[in-house]
């Protein structure tokens, strides 16, 4: 039975057309999963389903029944849950609290009744098999993906209207580590089992085509493909992306060089990480993988933050800082882009030179603007960063060229080491593409790098060993040909 | 045209009170004299507006610049009784106005107390040690060199006409403000601070430092302030600058209205304090009542910047 169809839906944005006449249909205890590169037009069509932004033409139909949801409010009421990829939680509040926000609270005498409350929150977790979360925790205590696992639950609570029948998951695995997501997928096929139907967005090729039923593929605003997920192939999906538009044609992990050590680490303590020791070749690409708290994402934070005794090309180094760091020619991408990375309301060329002023100047004191814009436009060239220019915000760059500053940052001087964290995350598949094969360049060209990143086949893709970290410690170094996901999977876990 | 008003409001509201003014007082506001006279009563808000635009372009607040001016101006004319000489006092003052800024600055990047409460404890205790040093009462008198006193009421003739020293001294220390924040290396990385700090961090900026720096010429010009304020009235009180910290915010805030992406800019701080100033200047001639004149003021600032702050709100 056809739960949610979408036919010819188109929406501009003054001169900016987002969709141009998109379908779909998902059937009730089906996962449809919704792929296209940034700007395809996904984040338009589930704005439209979520009442946010109204369609300029189309036609939506639940169940049968036309709808044109005008507020989030009335879109709830119909029966439709969203999951985003930014959570929308309250950290300091505990998870019972965070379920039941804009929600009237069980009351007793006119009193909160706090007890009732937790009861209901403990109920509605364990409908989705969660027994491991308390409702009175902290939210902040919890892990990311506990957090993920509360707002979905938030989702399933049905006070008014409608019992959910549609679930909208817009990128929930971007942020989750892969034992996290095993648990999403275990209730995604609940939900299908309850009836309910699934729209799941996703850049990840790999996740898509074991969870989903059917995939819809978005291009320039309009539906380019919907293909049978059980015959479907990751060539086939990439190419009805990006309109089959030759991409990452390097493909492979780059080869071990087996010369002279970028950056010994000979001990690296603190911050969670414990006698941590390890050699990163020049020309080599070594991803750090690891489950959520063992490591894996600390690891190069502490690096820059002066945890360890260091050696570049071989000598003593005095990194005790990120300032040290960048002056030595080791280079920083963090996490979390709009976080810790990039100065939002400012210029493009202004965000790539920060840390390379050093050189940029006149009298060592006055700046050189001109040199300034030359190293910015030269680096976002290299990394094919697409701005008006180099005067364009940072702020209003899609994701991916977001993250392409900041690569296009850490190439901008001189570079031996580059340390990556999540280099990736939440970015098109096109864009990734890009930065795998400036990173293969990079690494040809005689520098080190290392990737820390949560995406196993990301790891097996393009690098050639890979550290496991447990527990805080280096658990497991192996050459990415030796693995494959499961035993990389496994080595995270500690059962080989 | 939200985004228009929140960008141009004070410039625009600016323009409309001098034609105001222009037209109120006609034969008195446009003579060479009177602007003149408001270049100079407002040259102490330029140069501590100008020193707190440094600290607001890392997205830091100076509460205590009131307090350091009050300070200087006391440590002076110490000296002066004393028997020092201006050569001696006045840089002696600057001294003391630096090292209390710079203890700011410790406070805020070494000990990580937050700006509003480090420099609230240093205004309340700078303050204090004006009034113990002096007393609590005006120095003034013969003690007070002639030449100190002097420098305020004297000028340098351009054509006819004299600029007066503390104007001279007030668009010297704006342009070395600009010049600082818009053509060096360290501005760039202040204003990376003000962006995102624990990312300007990452990407090799040494923020410690610089916010000693910072704070550090935040009370070296609230010195400079305390010193003309003294000057002018060649007598020191310990309570003289006690206005001077709530109209440089503002002046900055108002400033800040009209950059592009929300960042104190030294040139448009100058719009700022002039824009204050006209309007001190003008409701005075006015003979408008001095508490309705607070009334006014305080109203245009929270029009301006929630405009500005209506546009960007809009715009997000």
């Amino acid at each position: 039975m056809e739960l949610l169809s979408i036919r010819g839906l188109a929406k501009a944005y003054g001169g900016a057309v987002a969709l141009r006449g998109a379908s779909l249909t998902l059937s009730a205890g089906q996962t449809l999963a919704l792929m296209g590169e940034n700007g395809a037009g996904k984040s338009t069509l589930i704005k439209i389903l979520a009442g946010a932004v109204a369609a300029d033409g189309g036609e939506i139909r639940l169940a049968g029944q036309p709808i044109a949801p005008r507020s989030p409010a009335e879109a709830h009421r119909l029966g439709l849950r969203f999951i985003h990829q930014e959570l929308n939680i309250v950290a300091g509040l505990s998870v019972a609290e965070n379920l039941w926000l804009g929600r009237p609270y069980p009351r007793r005498f006119g009193l909160v009744d706090w007890r009732a409350l937790h009861a209901r929150a403990g109920a509605a977790l364990a409908r989705l098999g969660v027994e491991h979360i308390a409702p009175q925790t902290i939210l902040s205590r919890l892990p990311v993906g506990d957090r993920m696992l509360v707002k979905i639950a938030s989702a399933f609570i049905d006070e008014s209207g409608e019992p959910a029948r549609v679930f909208v998951m817009d990128e929930p695995t971007a942020a989750l580590t892969a034992q996290e997501s095993q648990r999403l997928f275990r209730i995604v096929a609940a939900l299908r089992a309850r009836g309910c139907g699934v729209l799941y967005v996703s850049h990840r090729l790999d996740e898509v085509l074991t969870l989903a039923d059917r995939i819809t593929v978005l291009r320039d605003g309009q539906t380019a493909a919907t293909l049978d997920a059980e015959t479907a192939t990751k060539a086939a999906l990439i190419a009805a992306m990006t309109g089959g538009r030759a991409i990452d044609s390097a493909g492979g992990p780059a080869e071990a060089s087996g010369a002279a050590a970028a950056l010994t680490v000979e001990a690296l303590s603190g911050e969670g990480l414990d006698d941590v020791a390890f050699t990163l070749g020049r020309g080599e690409i070594l991803g750090v993988a690891g489950l959520a708290g063992a490591g894996a994402e600390r690891l190069t934070r502490a690096l820059v933050n002066g945890a360890g005794r260091l050696r570049l090309d071989g000598k003593p180094a005095a990194i005790r800082s990120p300032a040290d760091a960048w002056a030595q020619g080791v280079a920083l991408c963090p996490r979390e882009r709009r976080a810790q990375g990039l100065l939002l309301m400012q210029d493009v060329a202004r965000n790539i030179a920060l840390p390379h002023l050093s050189r940029l100047n006149r009298w060592r004191f006055f700046l050189d603007r001109r040199r300034e814009l030359g190293v910015a436009v030269e680096a976002g060239q290299r990394v094919r960063l697409k701005a008006r220019g180099p005067r364009q915000k940072v702020r209003t760059l899609s994701g991916g060229n977001q993250q392409k500053a900041m690569f296009a940052r850490a190439i901008a001087g001189p570079l031996r080491v580059l340390l990556l964290d999540e280099p990736t995350r939440g970015v098109d598949v096109g864009a990734k593409f890009d930065i795998y094969a400036l990173l293969r360049e990079l690494a040809r060209a005689g520098a080190g790098v290392l990737v820390a990143s949560s995406d196993q086949e990301e790891l097996l893709h393009i690098c050639s060993r890979i550290l496991v970290m447990r527990d805080g410690r280096l658990a497991a170094s192996a050459s990415a040909a030796d693995l494959t996901p499961q035993t990389l999977l496994a080595l995270c876990y500690g059962e080989s | 045209m939200a985004r228009f008003l929140s960008r141009f409001g004070t410039p625009l509201g600016f323009l409309l009170l001098i034609a105001f003014f222009g037209f109120e007082l006609p034969g008195t506001f446009f003579t060479s004299r009177n602007l003149i006279n408001i270049s100079q009563q407002m040259s102490m808000l330029a140069v501590v507006s100008a020193t707190m635009t440094v600290v607001m372009a890392m997205g830091d607040f100076d509460l205590s610049v009131g307090s350091i001016a009050s300070l200087a101006g006391i440590v002076a004319a110490i000296a002066f009784v004393a028997g020092a000489p201006p050569l001696v006092a006045v840089p002696l003052a600057l001294a003391v106005g630096l090292a209390a800024g710079l203890v700011n600055g410790f406070l805020v990047a070494y000990v990580g107390i937050m700006p509003f409460i480090a420099t609230l404890g240093a205004l309340t205790v700078f303050s204090g040690l004006a009034f113990r040093l002096s007393d609590g009462k005006t120095i003034f008198g013969a003690a007070i060199p002639a030449a100190f006193g002097g420098f305020a009421r004297g000028g340098v003739s351009v054509g006819g006409v004299t600029i007066p020293h503390l104007t001279l001294v007030a668009a010297a220390v704006l342009f070395l403000v600009w010049l600082f924040l818009e053509q060096t290396v360290l501005g760039r990385r202040l204003y990376a601070i003000g962006g995102n700090a624990e990312a300007a961090r990452l990407a090799g900026v040494r923020i410690k430092p610089l916010k000693l720096l910072a704070f550090g010429l935040s009370g070296l010009g609230a010195a400079a302030a305390g010193l003309m304020l003294a000057s002018r009235v060649a007598s020191a009180n310990p309570t003289q600058g006690a206005g001077l910290m709530l109209d440089a915010i503002a002046a900055v805030f108002l400033g800040m209205t009209m950059s592009e992406n929300g960042e104190p800019r030294a040139p448009f701080t100058l719009i700022g304090v002039l824009l204050l100033g006209v309007l001190g200047n003008g409701l005075t001639q006015l003979d408008v009542d001095s508490y309705v004149r607070d009334i006014i003021t305080g109203s245009i600032i929270i029009v301006a910047v929630a405009a500005g702050s209506l546009g960007k709100a809009r715009e997000g």
